[in-house]
C-alpha cells in the first residue's frame, strides 16, 4: 500500500502547497450595526472597467448610478423631470437646438470643478468612432456626427477622418453649452437622464485606460478600496455630491455572481441585501422569501416578430390571424409576473392606452376565419428561439402549440444563439417568427416607436417600413408641447398596430428580494432601486 | 523524454489550430453577442473589428493569436478584461479546486473500490453498486445545486459561492461535489480490476507455490490490479479541467473553467486557444507523470 499512499500524498501535498498562496479576502458581511451598509448582488459577469460612456449594459450602468450623476433625472414621486447637474435644459422653438446650463459649485471626486467643457469633451470622445465606445450611437442625432463617423456600407471599414469634434456641440461659457441636433427632437430633454452621458474629468479623458478600475465620478459614491479583477466593488459615500436625492447608505458593496440561481441562493443564505429574482424562480420567490420581496410595475414589452422579408407573411389578415390565435392570458401566466399586452408600449409610459390593440384579443374562431380570408399559410411555420435563454424553448413551444391548435398550421422550432438570430434578421435571412423585447432607455412612448418601427430603426427587428409612420414620428419629434407630441406619437402607434409587424405578447414586471434591513425604493416611474433604499 | 516533449509540438499545433477553427466556425458574431439586443453603431463595430483583427482571414487570426501566446502579450478580452490579470486570478483558483476535487475523488474511488474488491458481494460492495448507479444517473447540475442549497443555504455550514472565505472553506463544497460525481468510475474499475487479478492464473500459481496471503496481496495482486487504475486516474487529472467548468459556474469560482465558458459564449477564439494550450500543456505533463508512476508500480514498463 506504500506506493499507493505516495500518489495520494503527492496530490494532497500539492493542494496544501497551493493553499499557502491564500486568497487574502475577508468576508464583506453587512458591516457595523451603526453604519448603514448594504450588499447588492448583481447576477452578471464581473465588470472589467467602469466608464459609463463606454457601457450600455444593466450592470455597468447600474454601478455608474452610484458613482456618477446625470444632468437630469425622473422624480420617482411625480414622474416629472428634475434637474441634477443641470440648472436648466431649454429647447429652442422647434426643439432642434438645446441649451444646457449647469449648476455652479459641482466638482468631480478628484476636486476638479465640473464645467461645460467636461461634457463637451467627454461627449466628443465618445462620438469618435475609432475609440469604439459603446454609447457612440447616442450622438448620431447630433449635428456633425456623420462627418466624425463617415457612413460606410455594411462590412466595409469606414474611412479614417481627422474630425475630432461634433459641430453641433458648443461651449458657450464655463457652465453653459448647446447641442444642435440634425433634426428637431422634442424628447431630447428626457434622454439627458441617461447615465451613459456622464462627464469624465480631464485626467481621465487624457488616458481613460489608466482609470478603468479607479473611476472618478461626480455622483454620491466613490471607490472605498482598490478594486482588482475578481474583487467585489466597495463604495463609500462622497461628501461632495449635492444632488436632489441623496441615497441613505454609507457603504455599498456590489457583488457580481454570474449564475443568477446562485445569486438567489446567496440571498437566501443571508449574504446579500438585494438581488433580482431570476426567471427560474418567478413561481417560488414569494414563498422562498416571505415579506422580503418587491415587484416593479413594468420592465418593458415583449413581442413576436413577423419577418417583413418573407412573402408568406405579407397579407395583413394572416398577421391578424396569428395575433388572434394567441391566448395572451395563458401565455402571460406561463411567463409569470406578466400581463397580456394591449398595445406596443409598456403600461408605465405616458401615452399608454389600454385599448390600443384591436387584434390582441384571443378568439380562435375569428383567427381561423382571418386565416381563411388571407388564403391560408403555405409551408411550415418556423419559430426561432434563443438557446442561451433558459425559457426560450418553453415559450416557443407554447406559442407554437396555440398556432397549431387554433390555426391548424404546421409548426417547427429552431434554437439558435441570440446573436445568430439577430444577425440573420439583420441580413434578412431569418426564416419564420422570433421573440423580441424592448425596455426603454428613457421613459417616452417615442423610445418604443422610433427604434422598433421607424424605417431602419436601431431595433427594427421586423425590417418594417411605412413612410406614413415615419412622417408622424418626425412630426411628434418637432412638437415642443409634450401632450400634443404624445397624441401624434399615438397616431404612429395606431399605424403600427394596423400593420402589425410585431405582435404584442405580454408586459412583464420584475421581482426583487431584499433583506429585512432595507426597503428598496419602488416607483411607478423609475422602477425598483436598491441604491436609494430606505434603512430600517 | 525529450523526444516525447518534441513530439508534442506538432500535436500542439494541430490541436490549437483545430480548436481555433471550431471557434471560428461557430455561428453568430462575437461583438453582437457582447452587445445583446442593443444596436451597435457602424463606427464602433468597425473599430472593435479592427482592434481584434476580426476581419482578417482565419489563418492570419490564428497566427496572431499564437504570436500573442508565445510572446506573452495576451491583450484584453472583447469585454475589456486584461487577460494576463485574469490568468493570475484564475489559475490558482482552478488548481486549488481541481486538486482538492481529485483528492476527494481518488480517496473515495480507491477506498471503496479496494474494499469492495476484496470483500466482494459484501454489504459495502452492494452499497457501492447502488451508490455509483445513483451518481451516474443524477445530473451534476442537480447534485451541485442540491449541495449548495442544503449545506450553504439551509444548514449554513459552508459558503454558498465565491472565494471570499479562502482556501479550504470556499473550495470544500464544490470539490466534494466534483469528488462525488467523479468517484464512481474509479471505484468500479478498481473493484473489477482487483477481482480479475485475484482470479488470475499467476495469483493461483503464487498461491500453489505456498506464498503467504499477505505477500500475494501486496506483491502480486495490487501492483497488477492498479495499472489500469493509474491510467484512469491520469485521465481524470487531465479531464478535471472540463469538470471544473460546471462547478466554477454554479459556485461562482473565478477559475479557468468559468473563463473558458465565457470565452466560448462570446466566440472569443484567442482566449479559447490560449486556455486550450494551457490544458494541452497540462495534459502532456500529466501523461509524463503517469508514465513515471507506471514505471514505479510495474518495472516491466520502465524501459519501454
Amino acid at each position: 500500500m506504500r506506493r499507493l499512499t505516495g500518489v495520494v500524498g503527492v496530490a494532497a501535498g500539492l493542494a496544501l502547497l497551493l493553499s499557502s498562496c491564500g486568497d487574502g479576502k475577508s468576508s464583506g458581511g453587512s458591516g457595523d450595526a451603526g453604519s448603514k451598509s448594504e450588499v447588492i448582488g448583481i447576477a452578471a459577469d464581473p465588470l472589467e472597467y467602469i466608464n459609463p460612456l463606454n457601457d450600455n449594459g444593466t450592470a455597468g450602468i447600474g454601478v455608474s448610478m452610484a458613482i456618477f450623476a446625470p444632468l437630469v433625472t425622473t422624480d420617482p414621486e411625480t414622474g416629472k423631470l428634475q434637474n441634477v447637474m443641470a440648472d436648466s435644459v431649454t429647447p429652442d422653438q422647434n426643439s432642434q437646438t438645446w441649451t444646457i446650463k449647469l449648476k455652479p459649485g459641482n466638482t468631480f471626486q478628484n476636486g476638479q470643478a465640473l464645467t461645460a467643457k467636461d461634457y463637451v469633451d467627454s461627449w466628443n470622445l465618445t462620438a469618435e468612432g475609432s475609440n469604439g465606445w459603446k454609447n457612440n450611437g447616442f450622438f448620431s442625432k447630433v449635428e456633425g456626427y456623420d462627418a466624425m463617423n463617415p457612413p460606410a456600407p455594411d462590412g466595409a471599414t469606414p474611412k479614417p477622418t481627422s474630425v475630432k469634434a461634433l459641430s453641433g456641440l458648443k461651449q458657450v461659457d464655463n457652465l453653459t453649452f448647446t447641442v444642435k441636433l440634425k433634426v428637431p427632437f422634442s424628447q431630447f430633454g428626457l434622454t439627458l437622464q441617461y447615465y451613459g452621458l456622464a462627464p469624465l474629468p480631464e485626467e481621465v479623458r487624457k488616458n481613460p485606460d489608466a482609470y478603468k478600475r479607479k473611476p472618478i465620478g461626480n455622483g454620491p459614491y466613490k471607490l472605498a478600496a482598490d478594486w482588482n479583477a475578481g474583487d467585489d466593488l466597495k463604495l463609500t459615500k462622497w461628501d461632495g455630491y449635492k444632488g436632489p436625492t441623496i441615497p441613505q447608505a454609507d457603504q455599498i458593496t456590489y457583488r457580481f455572481i454570474p449564475n443568477a440561481d446562485t445569486a438567489y441562493n446567496e440571498f437566501l443564505a443571508g449574504n446579500l441585501d438585494f438581488v433580482d429574482v431570476p426567471s427560474t424562480k418567478v413561481k417560488s420567490f414569494k414563498t422562498d422569501a416571505p415579506d422580503q420581496w418587491v415587484t416593479s410595475v413594468s420592465s418593458g414589452a415583449n413581442y413576436l416578430v413577423i419577418p417583413a422579408w418573407d412573402a408568406r407573411f405579407k397579407n395583413p389578415k394572416l398577421r391578424y390571424a396569428i395575433s388572434a390565435a394567441i391566448d395572451r392570458k395563458a401565455f402571460a401566466d406561463l411567463v409569470g409576473l406578466s400581463e397580456p399586452a394591449k398595445g406596443l408600449i409598456a403600461p408605465d409610459i405616458a401615452g399608454y392606452r389600454d385599448d390600443a390593440c384591436k387584434y390582441c384579443d384571443f378568439d380562435a374562431a375569428k383567427a381561423k376565419q382571418l386565416l381563411q380570408e388571407a388564403g391560408g399559410f403555405s409551408g411550415v411555420l418556423n419559430i426561432n428561439y434563443n438557446t442561451t435563454s433558459a425559457t426560450g424553448q418553453i415559450y416557443a413551444e407554447a406559442i407554437g402549440n396555440m398556432l397549431r391548435q387554433n390555426l391548424g398550421v404546421q409548426v417547427k422550432y429552431t434554437g439558435k444563439q441570440g446573436s445568430e438570430i439577430t444577425e440573420l434578421a439583420d441580413t434578412r435571412k431569418l426564416d419564420g417568427l422570433r421573440f423580441s423585447g424592448w425596455g426603454h432607455d428613457y421613459p417616452s412612448i417615442e423610445d418604443y416607436l422610433t427604434p422598433m418601427f421607424k424605417s431602419n430603426g436601431d431595433a427594427n427587428f421586423a425590417g418594417y417600413a411605412n413612410p406614413a409612420l415615419d412622417a408622424l414620428l418626425a412630426k411628434g419629434d418637432a412638437e415642443p408641447d409634450p401632450d400634443k407630441a404624445i397624441a401624434v406619437y399615438q397616431q404612429a402607434e395606431d399605424i403600427a398596430l394596423e400593420d402589425l409587424p410585431l405582435i404584442p405578447l405580454y408586459t412583464k414586471s420584475n421581482a426583487y428580494l431584499h433583506s429585512a434591513k432595507i426597503a428598496p425604493r419602488v416607483s411607478k416611474y423609475v422602477g425598483v432601486s436598491a441604491l436609494w433604499a430606505t434603512f430600517k | 523524454m525529450l523526444r516525447r516533449v518534441l513530439a508534442a509540438v506538432p500535436i500542439g499545433v494541430i490541436v490549437t489550430l483545430g480548436v481555433f477553427a471550431l471557434v471560428f466556425a461557430m455561428p453568430g458574431d462575437p461583438l453582437r453577442e457582447l452587445a445583446g439586443d442593443k444596436p451597435i453603431p457602424a463606427a464602433v463595430l468597425a473599430a472593435k473589428r479592427a482592434q481584434y483583427h476580426l476581419d482578417d482571414p482565419f489563418i492570419v487570426q490564428y497566427l496572431l493569436s499564437m504570436k500573442d501566446i508565445l510572446t506573452g502579450h495576451f491583450g484584453t478580452t472583447f469585454a475589456g478584461a486584461d487577460i494576463a490579470d485574469q490568468l493570475r486570478l484564475r489559475i490558482p483558483v482552478t488548481l486549488k479546486l481541481a486538486s482538492m476535487g481529485l483528492v476527494f475523488q481518488w480517496i473515495a474511488g480507491l477506498l471503496f473500490g479496494l474494499y469492495a474488491g476484496f470483500r466482494r458481494n459484501g454489504t459495502v460492495d452492494r452499497m457501492l453498486l447502488l451508490a455509483t448507479l445513483v451518481v451516474l444517473a443524477v445530473p451534476g447540475l442537480v447534485l451541485y445545486f442540491t449541495g449548495q442549497y442544503l449545506l450553504g443555504v439551509e444548514l449554513k455550514w459552508l459558503p454558498v459561492s465565491g472565494i471570499r472565505d479562502g482556501w479550504p472553506l470556499s473550495y470544500l463544497l464544490p470539490a466534494v461535489c466534483i469528488g462525488i460525481t467523479g468517484f464512481a468510475g474509479l471505484a468500479r474499475l478498481t473493484r473489477t480490476s482487483i477481482v480479475d487479478t485475484a482470479n488470475a492464473d499467476f495469483v493461483k500459481t503464487a498461491r500453489a507455490k505456498g506464498l503467504g496471503e499477505q505477500r500475494i496481496l501486496w506483491r502480486h495482486v495490487l501492483p497488477n490490479a492498479l495499472l489500469p487504475v493509474v491510467t484512469l486516474m491520469g485521465i481524470d487529472l487531465a479531464g478535471i479541467f472540463g469538470g471544473a467548468v460546471l462547478a466554477e459556474s454554479i459556485f461562482n469560482l473565478p477559475g479557468l473553467g468559468q473563463f473558458m465558458f465565457q470565452a466560448i459564449k462570446l466566440k472569443e477564439g484567442g482566449v479559447v486557444v490560449l486556455l486550450s494550450t494551457l490544458a494541452f500543456l497540462m495534459f502532456i505533463v500529466i501523461n509524463l507523470i503517469v508514465d513515471v508512476v507506471y514505471g514505479a508500480i510495474d518495472p516491466r514498463v520502465r524501459n519501454v
